[in-house]
């Protein structure tokens, strides 16, 4: 469960990025997040990772209230929400196996456990075949799929996709979105963040659509109408 | 062991940057040892000009040896005299032609005198330099009839001067030694800078999959005891065979004096490297401390 209770944040005087935000997300939920761009929706991916804080209102995230979160919980956090970028944040230089791992091995698990879940993420998300290949050997899709599987790792319990289709083309998009279903099928919730109007408009699940900081919509199985 | 791993790939990364700052340190440690040998060197010839500091009295002629064992034990008594030596006129002439055994118009002029012209002599060890003036003012008032003269050659003046010029040293060194340590200071913040900026994808990476502050900051430590490590191993390395080459240097301008630095530096391998090693680190450390939290924000 994600709950956001009247939340602001500003990065200049005068002017909110996000003004007296209202949601809440459900556990195992399936939501667009949709908006122009400058509208906040990263403002609000980077509130829900404790990347910023707000100035005013309260982030819930299940029962841990993350509004002042300190520096030291912020790790933690970080393990229950697997987030994905529209570039992918892969290392040129490790195998996408070893993209993988590495965030494991930065969380200090042990080898034998390592092994044993990214070989299964990786069988997940139909990599197992080119684990040894390096990010620039294989599709922009293949790439974003290896991030995917670098954010299950941890089994969080949330995904925030932040544009995850906009380097694609729209067969390795729809195959991207195709995989946060199944991924979502399993009980994470997902937020996919995105401007993909074609995408939004095919999921056929729920829409929150921002606009100048503010939400201006929220319907269940809706529609991309900005 | 992962720590350590990325720490040894920081490293091996940034190459000839760890090879710039590790050289910084050696120069910084350099001058450190440098000013510490000159101090041991120092300190040295303080005690040898020290043991040369005495009184001498020299008695006539004909003062007889029980005349001469009062004096002596009259002198032995007072507060400020370590020891008094006592020399014969036969052990005098004994040193004198020992003295001058290559000098042999010296010794014929003596022989031709036909007679030992030498006088018996007390020479005099004070307790502690600091009270040679008072001990030359109370022998001064002692009252004997056997004494012919009193030699108050004072040596004092010049280990004032050697006093002086150690200090100066010392000031000077102490000047140097603080640039180098700015110097090392930055340089090892720039290198971790440096490393942070090579690494910024992957530290943002960690972050974003929920690696702990501590395995984000730690390998950048680590490094910068390494570098701390290393330089002071390469200066054990340079530094002894240095020692080596000045060592019989010293021993001709030490002579009679029985002076080792090389021993002086194995005696005291553990304080002084041990020392410089906990020095380099805490300044590295330091470094790498500011450089993280400036530019490794998590």
């Amino acid at each position: 469960m994600i709950k956001l209770v009247n939340v602001s944040k500003s990065y200049l005087k005068n002017f909110k990025i996000l003004s007296g935000i209202n949601l809440y997300i459900e556990a195992g939920e399936f939501v667009s997040l949709v908006g122009q761009s400058g509208s906040g929706k990263t403002s609000l991916v980077k509130l829900l990772i404790g990347e910023e804080k707000v100035d005013d209102g309260r982030v819930i995230i299940g029962d841990w209230d993350i509004t002042k979160i300190s520096r030291r919980e912020i790790p933690y956090l970080r393990r229950q929400i697997g987030v994905i970028f529209q570039d992918f944040k892969l290392l040129p230089q490790k195998t996408l196996w070893e993209n993988v791992a590495f965030a494991l091995e930065v969380c200090g698990q042990p080898q034998s456990k390592i092994d044993k879940v990214v070989l299964s993420v990786m069988r997940l998300v139909g990599l197992e075949d080119k684990k040894n290949r390096y990010p620039h050997e294989v599709s922009g899709g293949e790439q974003q799929r290896a991030a995917i599987a670098r954010a299950l790792v941890h089994q969080p319990k949330i995904l925030l996709a932040d544009e995850p289709t906009g380097n694609l083309d729209s067969i390795n998009a729809n195959e991207i979105i195709d995989l946060l279903l199944r991924i979502n099928n399993f009980g994470t919730t997902v937020i996919l963040v995105t401007h993909n109007r074609e995408i939004v408009n095919q999921l056929k699940r729920r829409v929150i659509a921002i606009e100048k900081g503010c939400v201006v919509s929220d319907k269940e199985k809706g529609k991309y109408l900005l | 062991m992962r720590i350590i791993k990325f720490s040894l790939q920081d490293i091996s990364r940034n190459i000839w940057l760890t090879i710039a700052t590790i050289t910084i340190l050696v120069l910084a440690l350099l001058s450190v040892n440098t000013l510490l040998t000159v101090e041991v060197l120092s300190r040295h010839a303080i005690d040898a000009v020290k043991e040369k500091i005495d009184i001498s009295l020299y008695l006539k002629v004909d003062a007889s040896e029980e005349q001469i064992t009062s004096l002596k034990t009259q002198i032995s008594q007072m507060s400020k005299v370590k020891q008094v030596l006592y020399t014969s006129k036969a052990d005098a002439l004994r040193y004198f032609r020992e003295k001058n055994k290559d000098n042999p118009e010296v010794l014929t002029a003596l022989r031709e005198l036909g007679r030992n012209p030498l006088s018996p002599s007390l020479v005099i060890a004070p307790n502690n330099v600091e009270e040679a003036p008072q001990l030359i003012n109370e022998i001064k008032q002692i009252d004997s009839n056997i004494i012919e003269s009193r030699d108050f050659a004072d040596n004092t003046v010049i280990l004032e001067k050697i006093n002086d010029i150690t200090k100066k040293i010392s000031e000077v060194g102490l000047f140097i030694i603080m640039i180098f340590v700015f110097t090392s200071m930055l340089v090892a913040y720039n290198s971790i800078k440096v490393a942070i900026y090579t690494h910024r994808r992957e530290i943002e990476i960690m972050r974003l999959v929920g690696a702990s502050n501590s395995f984000i900051y730690l390998p950048f430590v680590l490094s910068a005891i390494i570098y701390a490590l290393v330089s002071v191993v390469i200066i054990v390395i340079i530094f002894y065979p240095f020692l080596g080459i000045l060592q019989p240097y010293l021993e001709v301008f030490f002579m009679d004096y029985n002076i080792n630095i090389i021993n002086y530096f194995l005696d005291n391998f553990w304080i002084i490297f041990g020392l410089q090693f906990l020095s380099v680190s805490i300044i590295s450390v330091l470094s790498s401390w500011l450089a993280i939290r400036r530019y490794a924000k998590v």
